[in-house]
């Protein structure tokens, strides 16, 4: 944790909410993409991030520096997002007309058609997303959401890297398995775009 | 010697996460020449990703975020006066005294003895209103106060004759 920000953290546990503002400027969007990850509505996600900073003015003080204050601030997200999701139990109704999911103006340029196709899509992952046990879908969204490393993920989420990895290896595979029709659909002529694996990931050393 | 998938699938969803070695990212890119299963598995791990991850990039990007911090703003002072009442009202809760409500009879029980203590106390003190005394007069038999008043131009002279006798003389 860098000086600047354990000045910022200790003002904050004194009560001073301006110090919570800065933490808001620099977090915010990280926030509500954990919780947008979560229930992938807007509304809801907006909530989410509402209800965690407040949250957080209240319980700062029991943070005492042992982790790095972000994956503190991630793991109150999660838990904030998931036990939303669990009251709400929307998510497991919700159809593809309802009201308040996002739908930005431009969207409506792409034609209906091809919205339709999108939101029918965006739908499928959020019902299988939320066929995943809370531990796998906090891996998948920590991970390929939010690009944390399996260290990060460990100490946000408290638990071994092998747990980590282990959760994301079965939420992943459930995932594949849920959404079978939009992925692994790979055929000659699509791996014909890239024979020889060209774009592949790199290491971490990269 | 070619690696098996057996041996490369272990280490494929670390190459993904970008969490190899550089050691075990050579030996996983070496086997994906070779492998159209195991670049198939990646790329399904990456199509995964995308579905998950593209749609909150967009609703991030196309997101306002300062009036969530007015709502925050307000949420908080919202809270701030409910705490304020909420100490009060746990201060009276937990209060046996007033919890129990004995302090109406109480308070009513102390204006009571306080209205008879005055009347005991005030009962033989004369009450001129915009009296003063001008002078007062000790001796073995009587005691004289003459009070002055000040609208009638009234004089009033009180004698004490002693602790169970007195007269007023205006």
């Amino acid at each position: 944790m860098n000086p600047e920000e354990n000045e910022v953290i200790s003002r904050c546990q004194q009560g001073d909410e301006e110090a919570l503002k800065e933490i808001f400027d620099k977090y915010h969007k990280k926030v509500y993409r954990i919780a947008y990850g979560v229930v992938r509505h807007r509304e809801e996600a907006l909530d989410i991030v509402q209800e965690v900073f407040i949250k957080l003015l209240h319980s700062i003080k029991n943070f005492k520096g042992r982790s790095q204050f972000y994956t503190y601030l991630y793991r109150m997200t999660m838990n904030t997002a998931i036990d939303h999701a669990r009251k709400t139990g929307k998510q497991f109704f919700s159809s593809l007309d309802e009201e308040g999911s996002f739908e930005p103006r431009d969207e409506l340029e792409k034609g209906p058609e091809r919205l339709f196709l999108q939101k029918e899509l965006e739908e499928r992952v959020k019902l299988a997303m939320n066929k995943l046990p809370a531990e796998q879908k906090a891996a998948l969204i920590f991970r390929d959401v939010e690009g944390l490393s399996y260290q990060e993920m460990a100490e946000a989420m408290g638990c071994s890297i092998g747990t980590v990895m282990s959760r994301l290896h079965y939420g992943r595979k459930k995932m594949q398995e849920l959404l079978k029709e939009y992925v692994g659909l790979h055929g000659q002529d699509r791996d014909s775009s890239d024979p020889q694996g060209q774009n592949l990931p790199r290491s971490k050393k990269d | 010697m070619k690696n098996s998938c057996s041996s490369i699938s272990k280490l494929l969803e670390k190459y993904f996460d970008r969490e190899v070695t550089e050691k075990e990212r050579v030996l996983v890119e070496g086997h994906l020449q070779d492998c159209l299963a195991c670049r198939n598995a990646l790329r399904s791990m990456e199509e995964l990703r995308t579905l998950i991850k593209v749609p909150v990039e967009e609703a991030v990007q196309k997101e306002e975020f300062p009036w969530v911090w007015q709502k925050i703003e307000r949420e908080i002072r919202l809270q701030k006066k409910l705490t304020w009442w909420q100490t009060l009202r746990s201060w009276i809760d937990v209060s046996p005294l007033l919890k129990r409500k004995v302090w109406i009879p109480a308070a009513a029980t102390l204006v009571v003895l306080l209205l008879i203590s005055a009347q005991i106390i005030f009962q033989k003190t004369p009450s001129y209103p915009d009296a003063s005394v001008v002078e007062y007069v000790e001796s073995q038999t009587d005691n004289v106060m003459v009070y002055q008043l000040e609208k009638p131009k009234v004089t009033v002279i009180w004698l004490f004759e002693g602790p169970e006798k007195e007269q007023t003389t205006l």
